[in-house]
């Protein structure tokens, strides 16, 4: 009997060991990252590389200084934000829509929206925006990022409106109660917990598009993502600049990742595993 | 009653008007607009004409076009792979530690929560030829340093290993789910039959964890065909054009070279391999379904 627990002891250590390595395989390429990012410049390119320094800000502080990097934050945000709350409006009723009647057009756009290369939108889009003199606009930049928002939210908040009983939904409708009301007055307030974990998902993915905003934005209106291609240009001689660069863009998808991580899994794999 | 269900009907159908029209706007009508535009040729001038499959037929006669395939599915077999073996090894040894704590869970979301571009960066600057912290680890462990992505030979391996890095804990947080939806019992009668820890896994486990592995590896299919921010990010399809998948190319036909005709073609192309292979690996995951 002992002997039987000895040997599911050293599997049970084989175990966290491996998984203790795995741990470290994921996490310390972003720990190289973050640390390099609080180096000296003549520390950061040392070789051999330093692993005990004295940690400065002066990447961050330097930042500011010589890159835009609060103005593209803001058009960041600007876009993220705008392309998130388009995406919740376009995609919550549809997706209620879609709960009741069980018509799946919306689903099976979404999944061509997410099948397709970006390129082969962006090369119309182009076309069409530069007709209505559009290209560098915010709006070309929210209105084709909700293009990515608006099937994330559709495919995240159906199984949430599936979830409230039908009972809820009949029993309204006996009190002459129409679908419009209904949505609003009971679905919406049914679903808070996927609206919140919606436009979380919708803003993460918005945050880290890439492609789009290359082609569509200017100068003016650059995201942190598609700058990000600058920042490497003059990282080539300064990597603490670049590597606080690319800690700070990734900041606000990691945080808002681990709240939402108990939906994640489902969300991202458009329901098809239960996370 | 009836004149309640043409009401209800007309206001279901209001509900979902704004995502209709705003579908037709933004994704049908540029889709049948790319169609369009690839059938068309385009002057100097900027004027362009129908052309009728010019462009296609120039696709089939262009050894870009076919390096291009080629460096898609090289790169998209060598990651799918890696990410799969990976992930179900991850899986496996997540569902076996019977308490896992949530910073574990938080670590493991956090490579594919990032975007693409800061791996992009990250890795650019590890995997630097001559200061890179991944050479001094080769060279101090006595391995020859490699140049990683500067390498023609290397930069599409070192691609799916970033990728792999990135996705692997996907595929592994999806098959842990599989694996926590198979029912116990399985396990019991097995155990009490005797079967070996192996022979467990590879005849009972691993055959019932098919159909999520098949998921996975249609969602990770559909990125993987198309893949494009890291290798922007860092190579641009470099050094030369050893790393210009499909996409990379028609990217660059169209928006550095300002062919939107022919970049038309290759991308409506490129759909249709995506979306084939994900009709055949749909059909394969049916055929393993239990």
């Amino acid at each position: 009997m002992s002997d039987k627990t000895l040997s599911d002891r050293l599997i049970g250590f084989l175990n966290t060991f491996q998984l203790a390595v795995a741990g470290l395989v994921v996490i310390v390429p972003t720990l190289w990252m973050v640390l390099s990012s609080f180096k000296q410049s003549y520390e950061v390119t040392a070789y051999p590389p330093t692993i005990l320094f004295t940690p400065t800000l002066s990447n961050y502080a330097a930042l500011s200084q010589t890159t835009p990097f609060l103005h593209y934050g803001l058009n960041s945000i600007i876009v993220t934000v705008g392309s998130t709350l388009i995406g919740l409006i376009l995609g919550t009723p549809a997706a209620f829509a879609v709960s009741w009647t069980r018509v799946t057009w919306p689903a099976v756009i979404a999944l061509v929206a997410r099948m397709a290369p970006g390129t082969l939108f962006l090369l119309p889009w182009y076309v069409m925006f530069r007709h209505f003199d559009m290209i560098g606009s915010y709006w070309s930049l929210i209105l084709t990022h909700a293009v990515i928002t608006m099937p994330i939210v559709i495919w995240v908040l159906l199984p949430f409106f599936d979830g409230i009983p039908r009972s809820v939904f009949e029993a309204a409708q006996v009190d002459g109660c129409s679908p419009v009301r209904l949505f609003r007055r009971i679905a919406l307030p049914l679903v808070s917990t996927g609206l919140a974990v919606s436009s979380i998902l919708a803003f993460v993915f918005s945050w880290n598009y890439f492609l789009f905003a290359l082609v569509l934005s200017n100068s003016d209106t650059k995201t942190l993502i598609a700058a990000s291609f600058n920042f490497i240009g003059e990282g080539s001689t300064n990597w603490g600049g670049l590597m606080a660069a690319a800690t700070l863009i990734a900041l606000p998808p990691l945080i808002l990742a681990v709240i939402v991580q108990r939906w994640l899994i489902s969300g991202l794999t458009l329901g098809a595993v239960k996370g | 009653m009836k004149e309640t269900s043409d009401n209800t009907r007309r206001q279901l159908a209001a509900l979902s008007a704004p995502a209709l029209i705003f579908t037709v706007g933004m994704i049908a009508f540029p889709f049948f607009y790319t169609i369009w535009l690839s059938l068309e040729a385009f002057s100097a001038t900027g004027a362009s004409h129908f052309a009728g499959i010019v462009n296609y037929r120039h696709m089939v006669d262009d050894g870009e076009f076919w390096h291009g395939l080629a460096i898609t599915f090289t790169l998209y077999l060598l990651s799918l792979a890696l990410q799969l073996v990976a992930g179900t090894y991850l899986a496996l040894l997540l569902f076996r530690s019977k308490r896992l704590p949530g910073i574990i869970r938080s670590l493991f979301i956090s490579p594919f929560m990032m975007p693409p571009v800061v791996a992009g960066m990250m890795w650019l600057v590890i995997l630097d030829p001559s200061l890179g912290a991944a050479n001094y680890i080769l060279t101090s462990l006595g391995l020859p340093p490699s140049d990683w992505l500067a390498s023609p030979t290397w930069v599409i391996p070192t691609v799916a290993l970033i990728d792999t890095w990135q996705w692997a804990p996907y595929v592994a947080l999806i098959v842990l789910g599989g694996l926590q939806s198979l029912p116990p019992s399985v396990y019991e009668a097995a155990e009490i039959d005797g079967a070996s820890p192996f022979k467990r896994l590879y005849r009972i486990t691993l055959p019932l964890l098919m159909p999520t592995i098949m998921t996975a590896t249609i969602l990770r299919s559909v990125d993987l065909l198309r893949f494009f921010d890291i290798i922007y990010i860092t190579t641009q399809g470099g050094p030369a054009n050893a790393s210009d998948t499909l996409n990379i190319y028609g990217f660059r036909v169209g928006f550095e070279f300002f062919q939107f005709g022919y970049a038309s073609a290759l991308m409506v192309t490129l759909s249709v391999i995506v979306l084939g292979a994900v009709l055949v690996l749909n059909r394969m995951r049916a055929a393993v379904e239990w």
